[in-house]
């Protein structure tokens, strides 16, 4: 237990001292995409569900910067550890696997969770400005369901892409290729009903759609896909991330770069 | 002195590690007793570090077992674990953190919340205190070497594994380091390392290990190996000086009056004496120097397997 929380408070401290990177970076990211995308772009499309685009936007945003962030922490804070070689720590210590794989992941989840908030809180200052009126969420517990499982899931990915990376290329092509493809077209921006249909078909096959959709109906109670479907492919995510990590630990290399 | 009732610190039994086809450890056996300073000694790539990232768990071992106070490193590896500090021969150099932070980490991950007197105390001891607020890019090299002893004992470890703890390190520092092996000692911690300075080895291990490629060459007490695989030196002063004296196989150097010869084992100075023939009314004196360590390594190094 002591230790599960050492290494937790490890993860966490280690974000906050390079904050610049990883609070004020992606801060800006999703201030920008709002105001470009949100304002500017969004008086000039059609409400999408019967929503303001701002507000479509918005939960879009949460997510993806929820799923970046909370994949960055855990990766990076692997690859910095290889780099410098105090990983081999934590294979000399008394420290499970599960040990590893629920305090990094769930390090990942308060970076991911801080940075949404942000967002959120960056795009309701946005929606008063142009509608007057304070978005408030709809279903708060669905929406703390989907920030958690959506940072931990996340976070279980970055744990796998940081042990297994022989480089730190390695964490960053799998970031710019697998990573933000599957983010884009997760439904970030469009609802996916806005694609022609075989396009659709694909859409359906990308598990950060259901993410982002379950986020999408606990601030406005609108989604893509049914809420049951964004549930079992979460849970089905974290259990497949969660023994891919398993994995991960037990086959590869805690040995420098 | 044999320990064959007590549970051995280390116990390690056909060793074997293989880096693909590459046999890098060869079936090694030894103990560790408890309470004893031990030394792996052997040159460059002999599998010194091999066998200890064996036993930290960095490594896993090809065949063969290894175990700490009779906890098997494989089979009970959490609570093996618990029972062992390691310095690993690369220096570490995380960025993030002061060293006191670094040290805090490491003993929640055994377990262990606030301990920050056992910290101290360990910081006061490797002359860190006044460096403990820095982060580790700051320190210099020796310093960083002491981070990582200080890192490996927050927790009490019985078994201490060095892996050439004293490289980059200075003569002054060095001294203090191995004193404080010997107060870890005292304490009743037991230790494995492993050091290129044979003379230190030869003053701080009750026994050693001579490893080359791969293969034990050679186990026992430090003494009884010098004894055993280093020539012993005579010197002999003589009444009168002869030149049949120096042509002795034996025979090293004549230096103010006293002629010096290695002898290859105790039992060969009476024949010496015969081949000079010399007797006791001609030599006014003869001492004796038992051989060294680094003495002993060479020759057992060359010796045929
Ligand atoms: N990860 C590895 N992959 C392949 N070969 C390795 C690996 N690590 C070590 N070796 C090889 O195993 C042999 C033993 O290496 P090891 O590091 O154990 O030697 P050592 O006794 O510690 O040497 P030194 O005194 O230089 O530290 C060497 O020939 C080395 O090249
Ligand atoms: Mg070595």
């Amino acid at each position: 237990m002591i230790a599960f929380y050492t290494l937790l408070r490890k993860e966490v401290k280690r974000f906050l001292k390079v904050m610049m990177q990883t609070i004020v970076t992606p801060f800006m990211s999703s201030f920008l995409y709002l105001l470009v995308f949100g304002v500017s772009l969004g008086s000039k499309v059609d409400n999408l569900h019967q929503v303001p685009y701002l507000a479509f936007l918005i939960p879009g945003l949460m997510m993806m910067s929820l799923m970046n962030n909370a994949f960055q922490n855990s990766s990076s804070s692997i690859a910095v550890s290889k780099f410098s070689g105090d990983l081999e720590d934590l294979r000399v210590a008394p420290l499970t696997p599960h040990h590893l794989l629920l305090s990094m992941g769930l390090g990942a989840v308060v970076r991911g969770a801080v940075v949404a908030i942000i967002t959120y809180i960056v795009g309701i200052i946005f929606y008063y400005l142009q509608f007057q009126e304070i978005l408030t969420v709809k279903h708060p517990l669905i929406l703390i369901y989907f920030i958690l499982a959506g940072g931990f899931l996340f976070g279980l990915l970055g744990v796998c892409a940081g042990f297994w990376a022989r480089s730190i290329e390695h964490i960053a092509a799998f970031s710019n290729f697998i990573l933000l493809p599957l983010l884009y077209l997760g439904g970030v921006f469009v609802s996916i009903e806005s694609l022609p249909e075989w396009a659709q078909k694909f859409s359906q096959l990308n598990p950060v759609l259901y993410l982002i959709n379950g986020l999408r109906f606990g601030v406005l109670s609108v989604s893509d896909v049914s809420l049951e479907n964004s549930l079992l492919v979460s849970l089905l995510g974290i259990l497949i991330m969660y023994l891919l990590g398993l994995l991960a630990i037990k086959k590869a290399s805690f040995n420098r770069w | 002195m044999t320990h064959k009732s007590e549970l051995a610190a280390l116990e390690i039994e056909n060793l074997t590690k293989c880096y693909g086809t590459f046999e890098a450890v060869k079936k090694v056996s030894f103990n560790i007793f408890p309470g004893e300073v031990f030394a792996l000694l052997g040159p460059n790539g002999a599998g010194k570090t091999s066998i200890i990232s064996i036993i930290s768990t960095l490594e896993k071992l090809t065949s063969g077992s290894v175990k700490i106070f009779g906890v098997d490193i494989e089979k009970e590896t959490m609570q093996s674990k618990r029972l062992i500090g390691v310095v690993h021969q690369e220096i570490v150099n995380s960025g993030f953190f002061d060293v006191t932070e670094i040290l805090d980490f490491m003993s929640g991950y055994y377990g262990i919340y606030k301990n920050s007197e056992r910290i101290n105390y360990i910081l006061h001891k490797l002359g860190l205190y006044e460096h403990r607020q820095k982060k580790v890019k700051q320190l210099s090299g020796g310093m960083k070497r002491r981070l990582m002893v200080a890192k490996a004992l927050v927790h009490s470890p019985k078994l201490l594994l060095l892996d050439e703890p004293t490289a980059g390190v200075d003569i002054q520092l060095r001294e203090d380091l191995w004193n404080f092996v010997r107060e870890l000692q005292s304490e009743g911690m037991s230790v494995l390392l492993t050091t290129h300075y044979l003379q230190e080895a030869q003053e701080l291990c009750q026994r050693i290990g001579i490893l080359d490629k791969g293969q034990l060459k050679l186990v026992g007490q430090t003494k009884e190996i010098i004894k055993q695989f280093s020539l012993r030196k005579i010197l002999i002063k003589t009444k009168t000086e002869e030149s049949h004296y120096e042509a002795n196989a034996f025979f090293e150097k004549k230096d103010q009056g006293y002629y010096s010869y290695f002898l290859p084992d105790n039992n060969y100075l009476g024949k010496l004496l015969q081949e000079l023939s010399l007797k006791a009314e001609d030599i006014l004196d003869i001492q004796t120097q038992e051989g060294s360590l680094e003495m002993a390594f060479k020759k057992a190094i060359e010796m045929k397997s």
